[in-house]
């Protein structure tokens, strides 16, 4: 059976910030939804089913917090659930809202979220209360400790170097500067993230990314919607999930299950996508990334993963400049999450990125001639990873 | 826009140990999954893809999905989690199938008890401006809900008490394992006054369980005979506003909303099944979900329950399992009424099977004074219109 095609009609990003004291946490959700909605000209009436992006709502301080965002959604009475699976919950929710048409269960959804991590407090305190409460949570792990393992196993196993953490960081603000909803949009330079503060070795601040305010929405409809009404879509035509193991232990040590250097799960999901949208070598075939890397080191493993370099080769096709605008395969030309992280909503933002892209809609940050590309998110202790392909 | 395939439930368990004290979650999780999975007669290699859904407060953990992945066969697999209701699991696993990628779901969902209070971990979900300093938790939406429906029905306060009797018997019956007391009408209505108008003796203190259901697509279940299947005819779900004081909490127009998308999809023009499971965290919610299913309206509560009409011997037989008001594992109680709908169908219920059953229907609802709704219609063969 052929799976249905799926479009993205309508998207909407709030302009990032570390705080966003304007507006309360449904007001969020619901500026992202109208700018949704204003991108495809439409109203909410018009919208037949709710998927709601949230990660732990532990960030907002409001348990079950979907609840209090359903009148700004606009699901009164209508389909609505939220999904979670940590970071990776906005590419996680565009995958169940794409289960929604494509099952035939409505011919257009909206999906749709917001986080305010600026404002919650100490997001690692939180972030400690993922993992299990008597083996792991005292170490005590957060995520940034977590990922700076990976670092220091990709260091050995590849011969990465701090610098080359840096030229990520580097490269990523000066595309996030051409990004007018970027949180982080000051340019910087290898020397200043070397002299940044070490937060955990070998992640420095400049390595880590911010703690954002703000919302993303987008509307998904059925080809048939689509071409009834002739409007203007980009096309979903991969979604593929993975998840690996849930201790960190069982990714480091003698007869570890998966090496904490590379990111095994991310690389499957990424299989499952292409597979779908019947890639077969994505250095050819993907001219666009947006790779959910939180931190620098992070983004060399998600760009193998994605077949886009082999492994342990990333940073030396940085220094050479392939993942830059201009570049063979511009990786992260919105800035990515180093430059914007508001945890329930950044995967979907990675998404919304690419079908910009794929669009020719992404203004300053425009990769030329993009007619395909790949988003990914990454959720819980680097253990659930979805993907998407987004086509014109 | 037509649904592209049939589903089938294949497979389903229950987890529910006495006491929970010597089980971990993660082996819990685990132990349900194999007990789903081998009355499916499948092995986690034949899962395409897992919904599990799971309350991170009720849990004590920011992200309880990461726990649960490797009990339920998550590791390598495609997973997600609908932390908005268990209910909202099965309907992903089936969509999920329906759409034609995945052949087979595992759907998963529990009710932890690793909380201290849930009256407080329920309270923390009001907006902290204006209602987190009302002492407004689960049952006092559900009491502010029954108080409205006492004020409007006349004579309806018998009628609950008596319906909460009969469902406790029904549990009785069902899992005398687990079924709570009083059965006797004098202490379902006599006991401590809980929330004004509900008593101890009309709710059922919360419990642990884990559910575990498997779904195929019908492709699937043709090539593998001998399945006990329950075929999804219809799937309905809606959302009512968070704020209690937007709501007319007499009326349910969410539920109204699931069960037309449900019966449209099922081809049904009247509400006629062998067995109801619905939602009974009160036995007002009974009451309200009977009319929001188009079973019974308000008018003829009285009457119906006085008449038993909806016992185990009546025409349409409501909570055979007893329901939320004999084992109430809250937050997995949704999908446990699904389940049972089920096992119906299949001809897996146990002690309280029907006999002759073709058409169910499970309702689940979640959030303060039934925010959240959802219908599934089950029948014994494939939907017709869709072979």
């Amino acid at each position: 059976m052929t799976i249905p095609r799926i479009g993205i009609i309508g998207i909407g990003q709030s302009a990032f910030k570390a705080r966003r004291q304007d507006s309360n946490y449904p007001e969020l959700v619901r500026e992202a939804v109208t700018l949704a909605l204003n991108d495809c000209k439409m109203e909410l009436d018009e919208i037949e089913a709710v998927v709601y992006s949230l990660a732990p709502d532990a960030l907002l301080g409001i348990t079950n917090a979907e609840r209090l965002g359903v009148d700004a959604v606009g699901a009164r009475n209508k389909r609505f659930m939220r999904i979670n699976t940590g970071g990776s919950t906005g590419i996680s929710a565009m995958a169940a809202g794409h289960s929604h048409i494509a099952a035939g269960a409505c011919d257009v959804a909206l999906v749709a979220g917001a986080d305010k991590v600026g404002e919650c407090g100490d997001s690692q305190t939180i972030m400690n209360k993922i993992w299990d409460p008597i083996y792991e949570r005292p170490l005590p792990l957060g995520t940034i400790n977590m990922l700076a393992m990976s670092a220091v196993r990709y260091m050995h196993k590849y011969g990465m170097t701090e610098e080359d953490m840096a030229r990520i960081v580097v490269k990523n603000r000066l595309h996030a500067s051409k990004n007018p909803n970027a949180h982080l949009r000051t340019p910087t330079t290898i020397e200043e993230v070397m002299a940044s503060r070490m937060i955990s070795w070998p992640i420095k601040l400049f390595d880590s990314c911010p703690q954002s305010s703000g919302g993303c929405a987008m509307v998904l409809a059925s080809e048939k919607y689509i071409k009834d009404r002739g409007l203007d879509a980009v096309w979903i035509t991969g979604v593929g999930h993975c998840a690996e193991s849930y201790y960190i232990g069982d990714r480091m040590g003698n007869g570890y299950i998966a090496d904490h250097a590379d990111a095994q799960a991310l690389a499957e999901a990424c299989q499952r996508s292409y597979r779908m949208a019947g890639i077969t070598d994505p250095t050819k075939e993907i001219d666009v990334a947006e790779m959910y890397s939180p931190f620098s080191n992070t983004e060399f493993h998600a760009i193998e993963a994605a077949g886009l370099a082999k492994l342990g080769e990333s940073p030396r096709m940085l220094r050479e400049g392939h993942f830059q605008l201009g570049g063979p395969t511009p990786v992260n030309p919105s800035g990515g999450v180093l430059c914007t992280n508001a945890i329930a909503v950044t995967a979907m933002v990675r998404v919304a990125e690419v079908a910009l892209q794929v669009w020719g809609r992404a203004g300053e940050h425009q990769v030329k001639g993009a007619r395909r590309g790949i988003a990914s998110g990454n959720g819980g202790d680097h253990q659930f990873f979805g993907t998407m392909v987004v086509e014109a | 826009m037509a649904h592209n395939r049939q589903v089938g439930v294949i497979g389903e368990a229950l987890f529910a140990p006495k006491s929970i004290q010597q089980t971990s979650l993660e082996e819990a999780l685990y132990a349900v999954t194999h007990a789903a999975l081998r009355d499916a007669g499948l092995t986690i290699e034949d899962i395409d893809g897992i919904v599990v859904a799971g309350n991170d407060q009720m849990d004590g953990r920011a992200i309880t999905i990461m726990m649960a992945s490797g009990s339920v066969g998550g590791v390598t697999r495609d997973i997600l989690s609908t932390p908005s209701g268990s209910e909202h699991a099965f309907v992903l696993g089936a969509l999920r199938v329906r759409s034609g990628i995945y052949k087979t779901q595992l759907v998963v969902s529990w009710s932890g008890m690793e909380t201290d209070n849930l009256s407080e971990v329920q309270r923390l979900s009001n907006d902290p401006y204006y209602h987190r300093s009302l002492p407004l938790d689960d049952l006092s939406s559900h009491a502010l809900q029954a108080n409205v429906l006492e004020n409007e029905v006349p004579q309806l306060r018998e009628a609950a008490i008596e319906l909460a009797r009969q469902l406790r018997i029904n549990g009785f019956k069902a899992y005398p394992e687990h079924s709570a007391a009083p059965l006797e009408k004098v202490w379902i209505e006599g006991g401590k006054m809980l929330r004004y108008p509900i008593t101890e003796g009309m709710v059922t203190p919360p419990s642990f369980a884990a559910v575990a259901m498997v779904l195929a697509d019908q492709e699937w279940i043709q090539t593998h005979a001998g399945k006990k299947v329950a075929w999804v005819h219809g799937m309905g779900w809606a959302t009512e506003t968070a704020y209690l004081g937007d709501r007319n909490l007499s009326q349910l127009t969410s539920l109204e909303a699931a069960a037309g998308q449900a019966y449209k999809e099922a081809g049904l023009t009247q509400a006629q099944f062998d067995v109801a499971e619905l939602a009974d965290a009160t036995p007002y919610q009974a009451l309200v979900a009977l009319e929001g299913l188009g079973l019974c309206g308000r008018k003829d509560w009285v009457t119906s329950v006085a008449k038993a009409q909806y016992g185990l011997n009546g025409q349409t037989s409501v909570n055979p399992s007893g329901g939320a008001m004999s084992f109430n594992p809250v937050f997995c109680s949704g999908l446990m009424r699904i389940a049972e709908a089920a096992n119906q169908v299949r001809g897996t219920a146990g002690s309280h099977q029907k006999l002759n059953v073709e058409k169910t229907v499970g309702h689940g609802a979640s959030g303060f004074a039934m925010q959240y709704n959802t219908v599934i219609v089950f029948g014994r063969e494939p939907l017709e219109s869709l072979k």
